[in-house]
């Protein structure tokens, strides 16, 4: 990808609507860079942050930054006021909006009994556990276009292969998951989505709660060995079981969560796979390499470009000092791309000493839970396709030559991706 | 508040006062240790917050669950006196306990 300006006029340009940046994000990044490594964007009350270390100390600062606006940014229904006290404010607002209490938005208390019932469910260690499921699902998934030389890799590939693991992973049962496959979010209606507004209550995914309820139910009669079996079994610190309707939360929101982000996890690498003439062979020859592979696509393509914090108390980070009320706007590709952090930060290497510490996942208390998971189908992902087949090619026909890509981008200041990815290839 | 000193691989200390209730792990990250890199948050799901203990606290540190010998066994950590630190509460009886930390986490 050519990281040339491309000529917008940033100072006038507003992140939350402009298509172009989400499109492109790196060369705004890099123009915020400029300025500091935490800058006020001077419009919707946002300071953004592009800097390694700054980022991080305010990803593990709970007491200071809220993450009631993980999901909206900042266009959260709060008006912040000073005369009133803050915890009072926060709590109101996501009382009155059900779709601010998932596990990704909470704070302190209340997330942290949600972390107990999360608490070592996905685990690398399990990951081994599933390994050869994911494999059989790869394979079957290959199957069914290997024959047609090219795919599609968003819906024929990344879709019903995410779809399927975390369906079996959780235990969704053999005879529901048919409904599963294809059930993907509109990508107009997700969290991030330019301008502000998104349903989530259109989004398919999270309209299985109704679905989980039962399948709780059933579990606390019924033990199975599952990941369902084991959200119901965890307990919180003080020993109480947990009330159904939480882990049905808690189950609904991992199924939900991992699917259009590991979606383009697997887009960004058979991007970069495309792009990078030998390395293809290079990892067939030592797939000992592939999950620094894949950790270095995260790391340089940033599936989840940014995040939000809510300023809660007054607090300063390096030479900042941050308001209560102010949204704090993480981006997570930047700070992947900090060149105090990361040497040569744009190059992509897969030998780079330090890539693990990249912040794909986040940091802290809410950082990712599935990263174990998609970690580990990232690299069966890739180990299967290069298994079977060869000189994995974006179609140019409809994608335009390297260099000149044109491809339809999420309409999103969240999340970094494409719609559609066709490519093709050589049966081997 | 109880005094717990975390000692990193290359010997270097912090002395944290710690919240009696709260993790180890939180604790030690709210003091900025260096070698508690806590990546996952407190999941029981990456094991970089890894502690080593000498046996004179071992009654204070508790047993593990199945899911953290999991991940102690991931590392490769044998024997008794390892744990993650996000499993384990501060109590007031770990006044003047040091523990160790990785040289994987410095
Ligand atoms: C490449 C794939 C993925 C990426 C890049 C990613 C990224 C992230 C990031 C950056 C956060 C933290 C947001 C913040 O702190 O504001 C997060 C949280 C979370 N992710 Fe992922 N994720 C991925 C896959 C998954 C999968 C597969 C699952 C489930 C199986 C999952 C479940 C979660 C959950 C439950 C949280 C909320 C944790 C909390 O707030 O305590 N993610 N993810």
């Amino acid at each position: 990808m050519s990281e040339a300006d491309p000529g917008i006029d940033y100072d006038k340009t507003d992140v939350f609507t402009a298509y172009d940046i989400a499109a492109k994000p790196h060369p705004y990044f890099e123009y915020l860079r400029g300025k500091g490594p935490i800058v006020p964007l001077g419009y919707r009350n946002v300071v953004a942050v592009t800097g390694y270390d700054e980022g991080l100390a305010i990803f593990r600062d709970d007491i200071n930054f809220s993450a009631i606006n993980t999901v909206t940014g900042p266009y959260l229904p709060l008006d912040y006021d000073p005369h009133r006290p803050m915890d009072e404010q926060i709590e109101e607002c996501r009382a009155n909006n059900g779709y601010l209490s998932s596990v990704m938005s909470e704070d302190t208390a209340a997330h942290e009994k949600s972390k107990a019932i999360l608490n070592g469910i996905i685990t690398p260690a399990r990951m081994k556990a599933n390994e050869a499921y994911m494999y059989e699902v790869a394979d079957q998934i290959i199957d069914e276009f290997i024959g047609k030389g090219r795919f599609n890799v968003v819906t024929d590939f990344g879709q019903p292969f995410a779809q399927l693991v975390i369906a079996e992973l959780i235990g969704v049962p053999p005879e529901d998951r048919v409904a599963v496959r294809g059930m993907a979010a509109d990508p107009g209606q997700m969290p991030g989505n330019l301008g502000g507004g998104f349903d989530m209550s259109a989004n398919p995914l999270l309209r299985m709660g109704m679905q989980f309820y039962g399948y709780v139910l059933d579990r606390r009669a019924n033990p199975r060995d599952d990941v369902l079996t084991r959200l119901c079994e965890q307990t919180y610190d003080d020993g109480t079981l947990p009330p159904p309707e939480a882990v049905v939360a808690v189950a609904t929101f991992l199924f939900g969560a991992g699917q259009d982000t590991t979606v383009q996890l697997f887009a960004a690498m058979l991007r970069q796979l495309a792009d990078n003439p030998g390395l293809e062979d290079r990892l067939r020859a030592e797939p000992a390499l592939i999950p620094d592979f894949v950790d270095e696509v995260l790391r340089i393509e940033g599936v989840t470009k940014s995040t939000f914090r809510y300023v809660r108390n007054r607090t300063t980070v390096g030479d900042f000092t941050f308001e209560p009320g102010q949204h704090v706007m993480l981006h997570i590709s930047a700070m992947n791309r900090d060149p105090a952090k990361f040497e040569n930060p744009a190059a992509f290497d897969v030998g780079r000493k330090n890539v693990r510490q990249h912040v794909s996942f986040g940091r802290g208390l809410h950082a990712c839970a599935g990263g174990p998971l998609a970690r580990a189908e990232g690299r069966v992902a890739i180990e299967r396709l290069l298994a079977r087949a060869r000189n994995f090619r974006i179609d140019e026909g409809r994608h335009g030559p390297q260099g000149a890509r044109q491809f339809d981008f999420l309409p999103n200041y969240s999340l970094y991706g494409v719609l559609e990815q066709q490519m093709t290839f050589e049966r081997i | 508040m109880v005094k717990i000193t975390f000692r990193e691989h290359d010997g270097s200390e912090t002395i944290v006062d710690a919240r009696p209730g709260l993790s180890l792990m939180k604790n030690a990250v709210a003091a900025n240790v260096p070698g508690i890199l806590a990546e996952c948050g407190g999941n029981c799901a990456c094991g970089t917050c890894r502690i080593y203990f000498d046996p004179e606290w071992r009654a204070l540190m508790g047993t593990p669950r199945e899911s953290e010998v999991e991940m102690l066994d991931y590392w490769h950590e044998e024997g008794d006196g390892a744990r993650l630190s996000c499993q384990v509460l501060a109590v007031e009886a770990m006044e003047g306990m040091v523990l160790r930390l990785p040289e994987s986490q410095s």
